[in-house]
């Protein structure tokens, strides 16, 4: 099992600041970038193979799809084609790789007007408790 | 590790309650059951699956890795169960029954074979566990739904028996155009060399011609389809259990490879909002073909009421299986999974498309760069900040 990557950041970026402050955040954005969608991507805490990406903050122009978007992703973290990623938005459902941004942003724009999305690959399974005695295979 | 184990299977032991007689109808792979009048169908279906669980004793994986698979093979075993399903499908069709102590075909000998504890065999734990080297899994190491279907779909090359076509269907996406040329490869050389030059085409074809002669005409490669998923972070997201519990409905069907959080699980059905499942979590002694090249087969299959666990209770990382024979099966299945994407209650786990949207092929998306002379223009506005924004531009 790779060791966890160190955490830049403790908290989620909704808890470091203020609903005020990031409404603020992204009015500001949005009138300097109409086009661009304010899109927060952050790794789920307890995920154990993905690494860490540098920004969790990005700009996205509205008709990338989510297929492009995660292109981009993947890429940034060399993973192999064959490697599990998943992208819920707001943390419960995946996202459709067809739609273009705005459409997402549409959906699932949260209040303070950034669209967050979590990254994930998957689980393994296997018993904690006979695996100690199987840990010097 | 003995004391371990047997612990274990004490406390696994007294869990098989009987089947609920419920007016709600049984799914087990895509074929409805009551439980009221129907009893012995579904123990007969249940206990016709290949049931595969921990084994001991068996030899040593490498050459001198572990004997034994208790508390690491469970996503192994449960990769090993969905693909027997599908095995059995194709040799020996979804009616086929098991009974105790009769004599088999010569079809599910040779099933039963591909999965023994050994070097040799096509699809055993040592071929699983090796293979899964080259996904960055050392021996004995967990697997996830994904790990399991990536090394299936590369050990099923191997198979020239059954000639199977695995795919396993990454992003939550499922590519018709991809499925229909990775079963009909034919077709595609065909179509690609209609365009060039006349003579290689005439190559082409004799050479179709003469490979038909030979064998059966190829139609279609059997195709298995593993569709690995997450459908929440910690929990299963409730808007998916819907079109969960329709994968178990459709004719398609092979099931569901997951678990609760550390035991993996081989879900073949459900039951009102219960899943039906069988449990690797058993270990039994490895068995060796006698010299008759008979294989004591009782082990293999789940003679207990099968295991059932709340749907909600399900871990979210999955990959979902299903079995398409023929093309039209194929055909089908994608209209059924069209019908359901449009139910209001049924949120889709995956996409069915035509093709790859011809810009994730293309070479310009992978050069998508930040755009610098936003990120200057940028600057004044968040001098104050601790992180800025990563600007995307097409």
């Amino acid at each position: 099992m790779p060791p966890l990557d160190k955490c830049p950041h403790a908290k989620p970026f909704k808890q470091r600041k203020s609903l005020a402050t990031r409404m603020e955040e992204v009015a500001g954005i949005r009138a300097k970038f109409p086009t661009k969608i304010p899109v927060i991507v952050e790794r789920y805490p307890k995920e154990k193979y993905l690494p860490l990406l540098d920004k969790t903050k990005f700009l996205v122009p509205q008709e990338l799809t989510m297929t492009q978007f995660i292109t981009i992703i993947r890429n940034r973290m060399s993973l192999m084609p064959s490697q599990a990623f998943y992208l819920l938005v707001n943390n419960t459902s995946l996202a459709s790789m067809s739609q273009i941004m705005t459409e997402v942003y549409r959906d699932h724009k949260d209040e303070d007007g950034f669209l967050y999305m979590t990254y994930a690959s998957q689980e393994m399974f296997g018993s904690i408790v006979a695996n100690f005695f199987n840990i010097d295979f | 590790m003995d004391a371990a184990t047997l612990t274990y299977d004490t406390l696994r032991f007294g869990e098989f309650e009987d089947f609920p007689e419920t007016e709600e109808p049984v799914w087990i792979l895509g074929q409805e059951y009551s439980a009221i009048t129907e009893r012995d169908e579904i123990l007969s279906d249940v206990s016709s699956r290949l049931w595969f669980t921990y084994r001991k004793n068996f030899p040593p994986i490498g050459g001198t890795g572990p004997t034994c698979d208790t508390g690491w093979g469970c996503m192994l075993r449960c990769g090993q169960m969905i693909l027997g399903q599908a095995l059995v499908c194709q040799h020996l069709g979804r009616d086929w029954r098991w009974a105790k102590g009769k004599r088999q075909k010569e079809d599910y000998n040779r099933i039963l074979n591909a999965f023994l504890d050994r070097k040799d065999c096509c699809y055993s734990l040592h071929q699983i566990a090796q293979m899964g080297v080259g996904e960055g899994k050392s021996i004995g190491q967990w697997y996830g739904p994904n790990t399991v279907a990536q090394v299936l779909k590369k050990l099923s090359t191997f198979d020239s028996w059954s000639q199977l076509a695995v795919h396993v269907a990454m992003d939550n996406t499922v590519v018709i155009e991809e499925i229909k040329r990775l079963c009909m490869p034919w077709l595609d050389y065909a179509g690609a060399t209609a365009f060039s030059d006349p003579d290689v085409v005439r190559e082409v074809n004799g050479y179709a011609e003469g490979a038909c002669a030979l064998e059966e005409p190829a139609v279609w490669k059997p195709l298995v389809l593993l569709i690995p998923l997450r459908l929440g972070l910690s929990d299963i997201n409730e808007a998916y259990i819907e079109t969960l519990k329709h994968c178990f409905m459709m004719p398609q069907s092979l099931g569901v490879i997951g678990g609760k959080p550390n035991s993996a699980h081989y879900f073949i059905g459900y039951v009102g909002e219960e899943l039906v499942y069988l449990d690797p979590h058993t270990t039994q002694p490895s068995v060796e073909p006698c010299d008759s090249g008979q294989i004591s087969d009782d082990s293999y299959h789940c003679q207990h009421p099968p295991c059932r666990m709340q749907i909600r209770d399900l871990d979210p990382s999955i990959a979902v299986g299903f079995f398409c024979k023929s093309e039209d099966d194929f055909d089908e299945w994608c209209m059924c999974i069209r019908k359901l994407s449009g139910r209001r209650n049924a949120l889709p786990m995956f996409e069915l498309v035509d093709r790859q949207p011809s810009h994730f092929t293309s070479a310009d998306v992978l050069n998508l760069t930040p755009d610098f002379s936003d990120s200057d223009r940028l600057e004044r506005f968040f001098d104050s900040e601790d992180e800025e924004f990563e600007i995307l531009s097409l």
